[in-house]
């Protein structure tokens, strides 16, 4: 049944190697197909192979190499016949099934999808959770130590640009602690007025509130930047900065996972986790201002002069960006639902004209340490 | 393969001419091969990567062509998952630590978690090493497999001292840390039980690229000049350190010219020009379709559009197709063109000593590979 059995044959097909796994010494051997296929070599003894654990590996074009399943793991025959190799292929029922086919790439497909769609589950449903019940568990101290680290980087980036006016501190003084007694935070909470350009205010992890000078100066009243400062305390009082921390950690992460190193991904992971964490991030800031117009109520003074001051500062924004992307809700939004909660006042004024001047020139002497 | 060539190799002259390497695979295979792979890595949002990269591996190995016998990778994708996923468990509660000690240091000082990155370069060095012994003991060649020893760390530290002399001297160092480097690599090196070494020089590696370093600064400023510069390195890199690889008697041995792969930089930057022609083509087409379906906007309509449902998924199909084709033209030019210059320079000396080599070496994990990935850092 050999095909190569006359010595002379073997000069017109090219030869079979075999090599052993042991060695890498190359025989040229001589296949016979009985009940197994046996591979015999001049001179030495022969190695049968069963034909059901012959297994195809990879081989340039021309060539047929296989391994066994019984044999070592590197044993390999190289048959470059073709007509030798059509009937090894026939004998060898089981041979392509190492092989990765179009099913095996079905159900890699299949695996990655369900693996994308349970990323997306986690990252919009069991995040969020996991970032609400985590914030508070988070020790204070360790919130604190964040808040001093970013504290120590701010410091760095704005200089040391407090502002410093006595007159000015004291005002602002009357008014956070108006605030913050209001809004049932305890002394922990520090805050300054910072003398940038960028119109602005945000609170830090452990109770740190920073005004910036430039939202001051287009402040006209105290109630505007009352609403801010509550608003901040707001995001102090519901560990925003925490839930923050946890939720972008986790969905930066998870999308990480996808799209590892195919180039010029970074777009798409980038808008994806724009995407998420922009919305997480309205919610949070809704929730900020629910509170603050909780506090402006309590103090008898209306809300509705803090989305003036946003409005301000912000202009309509419908128009200019894309609203899914925006990390707060459209200033125009939050005008309006302010507006509807505006009630007369009905407690007395938050600071004085005198106060009110003081603490618009605030920043009015040079800035000390 | 005639069977011709075999007879006289097989008796062995006492004075064997120099065995050359070559590719036999087809062009058109490879293109379709990652073509394909792009297309299932969009789908399966990147995790086919791991079956990717098996399966260029497995071209490219098996149509390798040495002596006449051609090698084999016996990877597979599914190790490669594995690898990335242990890797994963791993990371995570090193990126926790890494988090709470740097914000131990920044509350210290400003920015002073800096030197931390170290910490993470010299991980990434660990993983380079790893992944490499991965893909060596995946290698194999007449039934025997190559493997390797050493360790992974000790490897990481060289990789950073040396990479701080490279730093201090502004990139002179750079040929004495890659001979360090490949030292200690090729050491560690086997093929069944030949130990590899390396017998690359670092000053041989300086005297023919010194002037490269001295180009650079003009690449800087004049930037179409610095594919030449780079394609001028890798070609010498290449050439240096093929030359240096010996498996104990078997020597290699590379006459690659210096321009050898200019034009293969040039053609994908080529190619990149042209898909990005053609995405931004295929946006104005797209803008102007659907700004004629809305009876046309106003003037400076641009955030209007912007907003738009339909454009933007029209803006997201090229953007994908971008990714799509940019993908194919870096694996197809970079690795296969690449691949096969390079081999095609390659003369092996004395591979008698490879014909009757005894089997050894365990094989490794893929989690080195899991490593390179998760901190994307990629070695050779």
């Amino acid at each position: 049944m050999s095909i190569s059995e006359d010595g002379a044959l073997h000069r017109d097909h090219p030869p079979t190697v075999f090599f052993d796994g042991a060695s890498s010494r190359r025989r040229i051997v001589r296949l016979v197909f009985a009940d197994t296929l046996e591979i015999s070599e001049t001179d030495a003894a022969s190695v049968c192979w069963v034909y059901d654990d012959i297994r195809e590996a990879d081989s340039p074009p021309g060539m047929l190499r296989v391994s066994c399943l019984s044999a070592p793991v590197l044993a390999r025959l190289e048959v470059r016949d073709t007509a030798l190799a059509a009937e090894l292929r026939s004998r060898c029922a089981r041979l392509g099934e190492n092989r990765i086919d179009g099913r095996a790439i079905a159900k890699i497909v299949g695996w990655s999808l369900a693996a994308v769609v349970s990323i997306v589950m986690v990252v919009l449903f069991a995040i969020p959770f996991a970032a609400d019940r985590l914030a508070p568990l988070v020790p204070e101290a360790l919130e604190k130590r964040l808040g001093d680290a970013s504290d120590v980087q701010i410091k760095a980036i704005f200089g040391s640009g407090v502002c410093t006016n006595a007159a000015g501190q004291a005002a602002y003084a009357k008014l956070l602690n108006e605030l913050r007694r209001t809004a049932g935070l305890d002394t922990a909470v520090q805050s300054a007025v910072v003398s940038t350009k960028v119109p602005n205010a945000f609170a830090l992890p452990g109770g740190k509130v920073y005004l910036f000078s430039a939202l001051l100066e287009k402040a006209r009243n105290p109630d505007e930047i009352a609403g801010v400062l509550a608003h901040e305390l707001g995001h102090l009082k519901h560990r925003d900065n925490m839930r923050g921390l946890i939720y972008n950690g986790g969905t930066s992460f998870l999308i990480g996972l996808l799209f590892g190193d195919v180039t010029g991904s970074g777009a798409l992971i980038f808008a994806s986790r724009s995407l998420v964490t922009a919305s997480h991030s309205r919610e949070a800031e809704e929730n900020a201002d629910s509170f603050a117009i909780e506090v402006m109520h309590k103090l008898g003074r209306s809300p509705k002069p803090m989305g003036e001051l946003l409005f301000r500062v912000t202009g309509k924004e419908g128009d200019s960006s894309l609203t899914l992307m925006a990390s707060h809700p459209l200033t125009e939004d939050r005008l309006k639902r302010m507006s509807a909660e505006d009630r007369p006042p009905s407690g007395p004024p938050l600071l004085t004209d005198k106060e009110w001047a003081a603490l618009k020139a605030i920043c009015d002497e040079p800035a000390k340490k | 393969m005639n069977q011709m060539n075999w007879v006289p190799l097989h008796r062995e002259p006492p004075q064997p001419p120099p065995s050359s390497v070559s590719f036999t695979g087809n062009r058109g295979d490879f293109i379709r091969l990652v073509m394909r792979g792009a297309a299932l890595e969009l789908v399966t949002a990147g995790f086919y990567r791991f079956w990717l990269a098996t399966d260029i591996r497995r071209h490219l190995w098996s149509n390798t062509l040495i002596d006449g016998d051609t090698a084999e990778y016996t990877g597979r994708g599914k190790e490669l998952l594995i690898g990335f996923l242990f890797a994963m468990a791993i990371l995570v509660p090193i990126y926790l630590a890494y988090f709470l000690v740097s914000v131990e240091a920044e509350r210290f000082k400003g920015f002073a978690s800096f030197p931390l990155i170290l910490a993470f370069y010299a991980f990434g060095q660990f993983a380079i090493y790893r992944a490499r012994r991965y893909r060596l003991t995946r290698t194999v060649w007449r039934g025997v497999r190559f493997w390797m020893d050493g360790s992974g760390w000790a490897y990481a530290w060289r990789a950073v001292l040396w990479g701080f002399l490279v730093i201090l001297t502004l990139g002179f160092a750079l040929p004495w840390r890659e001979a360090a480097l490949e030292r200690y690599k090729m050491r560690h090196s086997w093929y069944g039980d030949l130990q590899g070494s390396f017998e690359g020089r670092g000053l041989e590696f300086f005297k023919r690229a010194w002037w490269l370093w001295l180009a650079v600064p003009f690449a800087i400023v004049l930037f179409p000049l610095f594919p030449f510069v780079y394609a001028q390195f890798k070609a010498i890199e290449w050439r240096w350190w093929l030359s240096g690889i010996r498996f104990a008697a078997v020597r290699v041995e590379s006459k690659l010219p210096r321009a050898a792969l200019i034009g293969l930089y040039w053609k994908v930057i080529g190619w990149y020009a042209l898909a990005c022609i053609a995405v931004g083509i295929y946006f104005a087409v797209c803008a102007g379709i659907v700004a004629a379906l809305h009876g046309g906007f106003q003037q400076g309509a641009q955030p209007e559009l912007l907003k738009n449902i339909p454009m933007l998924v029209l803006m997201i199909i090229g953007y994908l197709g971008l990714i799509l084709s940019l993908n194919v033209v870096l694996r197809v030019y970079l690795l296969r063109d690449v691949w096969v210059a390079v081999l095609e320079s390659v003369q092996v000396h004395d591979i008698g000593a490879a014909a009757n080599v005894t089997a050894k070496g365990e094989l490794a994990t893929a989690l080195g590979e899991g490593f390179a990935d998760g901190l994307d850092v990629a070695g050779f």
